[in-house]
Formats: C-alpha cells, structure tokens, sequence
C-alpha cells in the first residue's frame, strides 16, 4: 500500500509513530519515509503538538537549584564572579578552610591509588582531587615526575556544549596560571607535565570551561572555574 | 495564567539561540518544573530524571537555532527532547522501571474524571493542554489508561496489553480508536 497517497492510513501510522506504539521494521520504514516526505513530517509534527501536552499531566516538579549550575557550567555560561586574581584567593581559602577533610581525603586517595598501581607502574609523585563548588569530587589527577605524565580522570562525567571544552591549568604561587591542556567530559586523558608544574611552585590545579579548543587569551583562563583542587606531593 | 505561554517561549527560544543566557534562565524557570516531573513520571527516580533534565537542555542551548518557530510548538519540542533521552536512558539501562498507577497529577486525574468540564479550565497548563485535557475527558477512562501507557512509558501495544491484562487485539482497536477521537475532538476545538 502507499502511504503517501492514503492520508487515513499515514494519519493512523503518524500517530502511532509519536505516540510509541508503532515499533521495529515498521517503523524504520516510516522513518525512511519521513526522511524523504516533507508533508509526511507535518503530519508527524502535528500528532506531536497533539500529544506532547500530555506531559502536562504530571504533577510539576522543581527540580533541585544544582541541575541548573550544572546547565550552566556544561553550557558555559555560569557567572563569573569577579575577576581570575581574587577567584584564585577565594580558592585558596577555600582549601584552607577544607584543612583536615582535604588533607584526609587526599591520604585516602593516595593509598588507593598505591594499593592499586603497586606492581604495575611507579606510583604517582603528585596527586589533586578536583572536586566543584560543591564539594563533589569530579576528577582525579596524578603526576608522574620521571614520566613527565599528568594523567586525569573524572570520576563524575560531564556534559559540555558541543562549542566548548574543558581545560585545566597549573595555578601557580605566584604570576598566570599556565594551561596544562584540554580534558575529555569523561574517561581518562594524559597530557605532559611540565618541569615547572610541581607542587613546589603550584598550588592548585582548576579546570574552567573555554571556547571550544581552549582559552584564546594566551595568559590565563576566560571562562569560570569549576573544578579546583589542592596539588600535594605523595 | 500559564508561564509556557508558547508566543513567549518562543521568543526565548529565539533569544536563546543568539546566546542570551538571561532568556535561558527565563526558559529553564518557565519549563523546568513540568519538564522535570514529566521525566521523573517516565524515570521514576530523581537523579535519573536529573541527568535527563540536564542534558536536555544543554541540548535546547545547543539546538535553539535549528528549532523552526513555524512548525511545532515550543513546548513539543523541549517535551520530545526530554522525552526521547528519558527514553534512551531507559534503554541504555535496560532498567524495568515500576509503572505507577498514578502517573497524571491528581487534579489533572480528578477534572479528567470529572462529567462537569470546568475543573479543566483551572488547571494550571497551557491552552494546549487544556484541549487535550477536554478531550481525553470525553474518551472512556481504560482508552485514556492504554494511551497515557503507551506515552509514558514507552511500551509496544502487547506490552500495554500485558500491563491492563487484555487482549492485545484489544489495546490495538483502543488505541487507534482513541487516537482517532483525540484527533477529531481537538480538530473541533481548534476550529471553534
């Protein structure tokens, strides 16, 4: 039969499409259709006006104020609240003020990571736990001094807007942070170390999000922070 | 009387495809709660229908420019966005989720159930929603199960079959026969 050419039919199968029910071979081969059919896909479109307000039916929820500052930072448009100098003393303090926790918890993430490379590779030299204004831990690094290897890990996915990435820099005691290289939303990634990346002169490593391929401004980060974490030396 | 005013959404859409961040704020605050109890209805666990939420509109942010203002509402569009990646997750879990007798609000239910119309009319969702609200009133109340069914929860016709315990040729006349009506009934409304 053809479908084009049997406006009950396609009416029938359309509103099955976007209601769910029309299913496997069937509708794939609608969907080869629709591809093809402009008058088809308004067909379509109009079931869906009709039937999305359906989703109205159910109880209205707020979500929780943290889905939006996720939005915000995967799209890039979280506020940035003052300029990087004074963001960099606020983190500072913060980690400060975290004291024994911060301090705890990167002991508990040394000895995982020793009990679990023992035997396998040398153990990290420098270890920071990036975690969000939250709190929540987001992402581990380890440095490898005689490797010249940093290796990062997000333990805690993100979703990026497809115009942005991640990117992570070496916050130093002193002068611009330097970038360090861009980070995958998920997964692992190694990026080199530099010489002059160490815990000795560095004391904090902060993730921002930039324009897609990183900060075009060659001394320092454009877009907000929003992962930090103390850098320590194990 | 309704904040998803689909003339206004949609000049935040357009807004938000220019990248004003204020417009998308305005968005979120105006969709968010019904897109978010939308998913959790589908989910049925809050972080879930976070993460959905979450990815659905930094994809709204991503895709504003290509969502064409003359075909289908704004709000079927974010709704078939949320709807489609609930429905992803669903699948990527291979999650049984527990379908719950009450998915609609229970003053939704209530003005459903209703034989006066008018709770209806106080109901706090769109014009559309109301149109279809009167309209799915005015089907029987077992048409209305296997249809709300199929569209929350993502199951083929012999799944809603087994979920009422019916004949699976039953849910398919129920089905087209309630989906006819609808069409009929909204199509007056419109004209009216």
């Amino acid at each position: 039969m053809n479908i084009e050419r049997n406006p009950e039919l396609l009416d029938r199968l359309a509103a099955e499409y976007v209601l769910g029910t029309l299913r496997n071979g069937a509708r794939r081969r609608f969907d080869t259709l629709l591809a093809r059919h402009a008058a088809m896909r308004r067909v379509v479109e109009q079931w869906q006006d009709r039937l999305c307000p359906l989703a109205q039916f159910a109880p209205a929820e707020a979500p929780r104020p943290q889905v939006w500052d996720n939005i915000a930072r995967a799209t890039g448009i979280a506020p940035q609240p003052s300029g990087w100098m004074s963001r960099l003393r606020e983190s500072l303090s913060f980690w400060r003020g975290l004291g024994l926790t911060s301090s705890a918890l990167a002991m508990v993430l040394a000895a995982v990571l020793l009990t679990q490379q023992a035997g396998v590779q040398a153990p990290p030299s420098f270890v920071a736990m990036l975690a969000d204004d939250k709190s929540q831990p987001v992402a581990v690094v380890t440095g490898d001094a005689r490797r010249h290897q940093l290796t990062v890990k997000l333990v805690a996915p993100q979703t990026v807007a497809a115009d942005r990435s991640l990117e992570l820099w070496a916050v130093p005691k002193q002068g611009n942070p330097r970038s360090l290289g861009l980070l995958a939303a998920d997964g692992s990634i190694t990026l080199p170390l530099p010489e002059n990346a160490t815990p000795d002169t560095v004391a904090l490593l902060a993730v921002t999000v930039e324009p897609k391929g990183g900060s075009p401004k060659a001394d320092g980060p454009t877009g907000p922070i929003v992962f930090k974490g103390a850098w320590l030396r194990i | 009387m309704s904040d998803t005013d689909p003339q206004q959404l949609r000049s935040l859409l357009a807004a938000v495809a220019r990248r004003d961040a204020a417009a998308f704020r305005a968005l979120y605050d105006a969709t968010s709660p019904k897109l978010f109890g939308f998913a959790l209805r589908i989910l049925n666990r809050k972080e879930l229908a976070e993460d959905v939420l979450q990815e659905s509109f930094v994809s709204v942010w991503n895709n504003a420019g290509s969502y064409q203002a003359g075909l289908a509402a704004p709000m079927t569009w974010m709704t078939t966005i949320v709807r489609n990646r609930a429905y992803d997750l669903l699948r990527r879990m291979d999650a049984t989720v527990e379908i719950d007798a009450d998915t609609f609000d229970k003053d939704v239910m209530e003005a459903l159930e209703s034989s006066d119309p008018s709770p209806i009319d106080v109901l706090s969702m769109d014009a559309e929603a109301r149109a279809l609200a009167h309209c799915f009133s005015r089907l029987e109340g077992l048409h209305r199960q296997a249809i709300a069914l199929a569209f929350y929860h993502d199951l083929s016709h012999s799944e809603v079959a087994q979920q009422m315990k019916l004949p699976l040729g039953t849910v398919k006349t129920w089905v087209r026969r309630g989906l006819e009506r609808l069409r009929t009934c909204l199509t007056r409304l419109e004209g009216a």
